[in-house]
């Protein structure tokens, strides 16, 4: 304890200036380190092939005869073919986070064409919603969020943008290789380029570190770019990175200088706003805001020196003012390289900025390249391209694996790699490796492009099996987890997915596309808990509130009650897959939360519209809007019962977005 | 993925002793099965345990433990000079390094048995002393709120990582079906620096998220029918959705069968928790112990109170924050420690003597572990003229009750109270320490979360062997 107190003392004490000059060492790696599966390049693997017509029927193409061929040798078979009813409900939520209509339903169950299905397939990628709905998987990835955290948790200019910049990326089916390029270098690759600037505003998505007085301007630059360099390893290479930081990573091989030499590529990297708006809303802000301006300048004057009470003091008296400043211009939430303010990059024992080992330069992961591959001892001009061209690499042996298992994950609900942000020794090893290794092929091979991906996994059987098997009991036993995918899994809507759902059974959906988040109203007892209470401005335009979830503020310390209780992720840390608990808190919130009964309340008055008084018509349509499909007899029957009183039409209501066959997909 | 199993109780041995001590004895059998189906089922800890639940009395801003439990003297004659060398460097956020030491005004006294020193701030806790382990070598991290208030409460300086009460009840599950497993009593004066994600359950799953309690007469949201709505009409509705699920479902499938349970569960907490929330069922005498109805410790001493009707139900974990809004209405006397610390003391010290004498009284203390403390201390230092830095390199917390071994002072500060030097105390020490109290080992309590088994204590901690 003693001498490592003298040791922090000393760190403190030594000048900035006297810092290691010692590069550190190249890491050297183990064959048996270097043999790690997910280190490999993607072989191409043949698939099986079936002597009998029924597996040749069943393994039409290659990604059913690799789960087929597993299925086969683990004494087990596919279930059928679940009914057009569920798979185009299955499919509308997987791609669209929606619900079908009715009249989609009955569509796709009376069209005889031998493509019917492969036309909703391509409706429902081709449908705006689908970037809606593929977007929030991206943003809870990079944990997306428009606010710093944190003790001010401020709100960010302008950073909503970079979730339309997902959407419509996604929409146009931009190449993977391009989407990772964009967002770690935008704006190098075109700083004239809104869009590209808004891309890069990945660097600045971590959590944000702010406090009033000493600010440790070393910790807080090292803060920023430990959480730049971790999403590099969690997001794109799917890699426990961050977890060699602070030393050699215990269990992959990542030595702690790859981890800085990662870091090296954002030394220069530094945040930037930039003001969208014309000259003449420039002059009129600067108009506004001149006489406040002055005064803040003032204060922070006479804030030098100060401290105590008045400090304080002119503390309050400075927030007072900015709370009085105009509204920001619109801007774009970005950063870029300012190689004046470049950041020298040192190993830090055990994390600490105070505590600067070997200097580093940029380098890419020692394990993925030749023994003495040299560092740049001298960062390139557009040094974030340099690494973005290297994660984008077809040859990456990490990055088409992961987005195709990514893909795989948020279809069937477990990944190939069922630990998708960690391809590493501690993460679980592919079920099915020959077909990861395929669809990762298959993935460059389209030119990086989402779509054709997800129509592939679509087309196939195993995608098309139902929940339900003759075999149920045995297989459950033997693979209660479904790794070898002998049918469909069921799922419960995740938090997004159940308030859209609900919007859209009863008729309240605001199906308007894009532009600043929306913030709803909310409990005033949660607003109080908030270090700014004014932060939480509700949208005037109660329409608007009514808008899909994707555009509701992502706000680090103040999440809807209602998506907490059913698992959206925290904000905090990037979230490759979400939980799906069960728990009471989500009954009370379903069952009396406000906005569960104001849906039901449109719910009600759509049935009376669309079916009119008759008890029997009303449960129809309410399956037909809430399930995909009619009630069975004994739904029917029940549903009867309960409406022979009419007053309870808005219970009703109310219980059928409570229903199981609401609120899960098979 | 099982990271966390343990073996849940079967149904004989939950129904013997789950409810034991609180209300419902005649739970009906389909209760129990429902209760034996949540995720927050009672489980087994990995060892014998002392405590069965924890009270986390949170001096929000960070309380000087030199105006309260570790007097020195020698910072008194050294008032008004530059701190003298040999006590080393320190950092604070806003104290310049050619800053004052600043002496305390306050008188401290011996009391009870252990002759243990407690300033004037506290004469209602100087009573309990007995009972308390004064922990006077606590150390953290960092010097600013947020991240200090999440390295205490979740043993990480960053967000995103469970509180201890979400790792509790992930680790115990509750023993009352009907009240939430794990409830934060906010200071309604206001937001605390680190804001919610500090009490949250991080990436554990939503299951073991804390209630926030509101003040007022409908702490808990959404506990009340909708306008308009009965509760035998709700009741209706309930059957009507229970009998529609059931329809669709196979027999012994367990993931749908949990959510008609959460269903059940829900509705009995509607019925039940009210009770619990109810003061007026406390005698005259024990409110006016807490000091309910006087101006300055009216509202602490309520959700004091609370505190103690939640344990008795069963209730597993309860923070009780004292402070929030503006830094002068917590313990974050940067402008005068005198009038900040005499205002909260006063505020406190009667409610904390009193929900230790009544649990004591009423048997609940033995199992019942209270942690009492702030994200860090006060500076030696004076901030302006009369206040006092934020200070975390040597502090006091004090734990009580739950096998804590009463009446004596651990670990010290150096003569001016700068920084701990004798068995110096980590946060992650006492978290250690309540998890070996409930029977839950540091290692055994983990989650795997991006490829790491997360724990509270990050880096190993160690139990405190002197007062367990």
């Amino acid at each position: 304890m003693k001498t490592q107190q003298t040791a922090l003392l000393l760190c403190i004490l030594v000048p900035a200036q006297i810092l290691a000059e010692t590069t550190a060492p190249l890491g050297t790696y183990t064959a048996v380190e270097r043999r790690h599966w997910s280190f490999q390049s993607r072989s191409t693997p043949a698939a099986p092939v079936f002597s009998t017509p029924a597996d040749q029927a069943w393994a039409k193409n290659p990604i059913d005869a690799f789960v087929l061929d597993k299925l086969v040798k683990g004494g087990l078979r596919p279930a059928p073919e679940a009914s057009r009813r569920v798979l185009i409900r299955r499919a509308s939520f997987a791609l669209r986070g929606l619900p079908p209509s009715p009249a989609e339903v009955a569509a796709f169950v009376d069209d005889r064409a031998p493509n019917a299905w492969g036309k909703v397939v391509d409706a429902f990628l081709a449908s705006p919603q689908y970037g809606e709905r593929w977007a929030q998987h991206w943003l809870d990835v990079v944990r997306f969020s428009e606010t710093d955290g944190f003790e001010y948790d401020n709100h960010r200019n302008g950073a909503w943008r970079f979730r339309d910049y997902v959407i419509q990326s996604l929409n146009a089916d931009k190449p993977y290789d391009r989407f990772i390029i964009e967002q770690l270098a935008g704006d190098e690759l075109d700083p004239n380029n809104d869009s590209l600037r808004v891309a890069a505003g990945l660097q600045r998505m971590g959590p944000l570190r702010k406090n009033a007085g000493n600010q440790e301007v070393a910790s807080s630059r090292t803060e920023v770019l430990t959480e730049m360099t971790n999403i590099v390893g969690a997001a794109f290479l799917g890699v426990t990175l961050g977890c060699a930081r602070c030393h050699d990573h215990k269990f992959d091989a990542f030595r702690q200088s790859d981890y800085y030499r990662i870091q090296a590529y954002f030394a220069a990297t530094h945040d930037k706003d930039i003001v969208k708006a014309s000259q003449e809303e420039q002059d009129k802000y600067k108009e506004l805001a001149k006489s406040t301006e002055a005064e803040i300048r003032k204060v922070k004057a006479e804030m030098k020196g100060k401290d105590g009470p008045e400090l304080t003091a002119l503390e309050e008296k400075l927030e007072a003012l900015t709370d009085k400043l105009p509204l920001p211009l619109p801007a774009l939430f970005s950063v870029e390289n300012d190689f004046k303010k470049q950041t020298p990059i040192h190993l830090l024992e055990r994390g600490e900025y105070t505590r600067p080992k070997d200097k580093v330069g940029a380098r890419p992961l020692g394990v993925l390249l030749a023994d003495g591959t040299p560092e740049r001892a001298t960062l390139p001009e557009n040094p974030r391209s340099k690494l973005a061209e290297w994660v984008a690499d077809p040859a990456n042996p990490l990055t088409a694996r992961v987005m195709a298992n990514r893909l795989w994950h948020w279809h069937f609900g477990r990944g190939i790699v069922a630990t998708p942000n960690d391809f590493g020794k501690m993460g679980l090893r592919p079920t099915h490796p020959e077909l990861l290794d395929y669809l990762g092929n298959e993935f460059v091979k389209s030119g990086w492009r989402l779509k054709p991906m997800h129509k592939m996994l679509l087309m196939s059987n195993t995608w098309k099996q139902s929940y339900d098997s003759p075999e149920f009991a045995k297989a459950s036993a033997q693979d209660p987890e479904n790794k070898l995918l002998w049918h469909a899994s069921r799922r419960r809507l995740e938090a997004e997915e159940l308030r859209d759902a609900m919007l859209a059974v009863s008729g309240k959906l605001n199906a308007k596309l894009g532009g600043p988040s929306i913030i709803v109203p909310v409990d005033k007892e949660l607003i109080n808990l908030l270090y700014k209470p004014s932060q939480w401005a509700v949208h005037p335009d109660q329409a608007e509130h009514n808008r899909r979830s994707v555009y509701l503020i992502a706000k680090r310390n103040l999440r809807l009650p209602m998506m907490e209780a059913f698992d959206s992720p925290d904000l905090q840390i990037s979230c490759a897959r979400r939980e799906s608990s069960t728990h009471a808190p989500q009954a009370l919130e379903m069952l009396n939360g406000d906005f569960a009964n104001l849906m039901a309340e449109g719910l009600a008055a759509r049935l009376t519209k669309e079916a009119g008084s008759d008890p029997a018509k009303i449960v129809t349509r309410a399956f037909e809007l809430a399930a995909g499909r009619g009630p069975t007899d004994s739904e029917r029957s029940l549903g009867i019962r309960f409406l022979a009183d009419s007053s309870r039409l808005r219970e009703f209501a109310l219980a059928v977005l409570n229903l199981n066959a609401f609120q899960y997909v098979e | 993925m099982a990271e966390h199993s343990y073996p849940t109780r079967n149904r004989r041995e939950f129904i013997a002793d789950a409810f034991c001590g609180f209300g419902a004895m005649a739970m009906a059998s389909l209760d129990a099965q429902a209760a034996v189906k949540s995720p927050l089922a009672p489980k087994a800890p990995h060892a014998a345990a002392k405590a069965k639940s924890v009270i986390f009395l949170f001096m929000a801003g960070g309380p000087s433990h030199i105006e309260t439990f570790d007097p020195k003297p020698l910072l008194n004659q050294l008032h008004g000079q530059t701190r003298p060398k040999e006590f080393g460097e320190a950092k604070y956020q806003f104290v310049t390094p050619n800053a004052k030491l600043l002496g305390t005004k306050r008188t401290f006294k011996k009391y009870g048995k252990s002759g243990l020193e407690v300033s004037d701030l506290f004469p209602h806790t100087a009573g309990v002393i007995d009972d308390l382990a004064i922990l006077r070598g606590v150390h953290g991290d960092m010097v600013v709120h947020s991240a200090a208030q999440y390295q205490l409460m979740t043993g990480r300086i960053l967000p995103g990582f469970p509180n201890m009460g979400s790792w509790v009840i992930y680790g115990l599950g509750t023993e009352n079906q009907s009240l939430p497993a794990y409830c934060v009593l906010p200071d309604p004066k206001g937001a605390l620096e680190a804001g919610q994600p500090m009490y949250t359950q991080g990436f554990l799953p939503a299951a073991y998220q804390p209630t926030m309690l509101r003040n007022g007469a409908k702490p808990v949201l959404n506990l009340d029918f909708p306008n308009g709505v009965t509760s035998s009409q709700r009741k209706e509705t309930l059957d009507f959705l229970r009998g529609m699920n059931e329809a669709g479902m196979k027999a012994g499938d367990a993931e749908l069968e949990a959510r008609i349970a959460a269903y059940d569960l829900a509705f009995r907490m509607q019925a039940e928790a009210p009770e619990a929330f109810d003061l007026s069922k406390e005698t005259e005498a024990t409110k006016e112990m807490y000091g309910v109805g006087k101006a300055s410790t009216d509202d602490y001493g309520r959700r004091c109170l609370l505190a103690r009707r939640l344990v008795e139900r069963g209730v597993r974990f309860t923070c009780v924050v004292s402070g929030g809004g503006p830094g002068n209405m917590q313990w974050d006397a940067h402008g005068d420690i005198e009038e900040n610390h005499l205002r909260m003391a006063s505020h406190t010290d009667q409610p904390v003597a009193a929900l230790m004498k009544d649990l004591k009284q009423r048997g609940l203390l033995d199992s019942t572990l209270v942690l009492w403390g702030g994200e860090f201390g006060r500076s030696p230092e004076s901030q302006g003229t009369v206040g006092r830095d934020h200070h975390n390199l040597g502090f006091t917390m004090w734990m009580a009750g739950g096998g804590i071994k009463g009446g004596r002072a651990i670990g010290a500060t150096d003569a001016i109270g700068l920084r701990a030097v004798e068995r110096t105390m980590h946060f992650r020490d006492i978290h250690t320490t309540i998890l070996h109290q409930l029977g839950l080992n540091q290692d055994a309590l983990s989650y795997m979360h991006l490829g790491r088994r997360e724990r509270l204590t990050e880096v190993h901690g160690e139990v405190i062997k002197e007062i367990v």
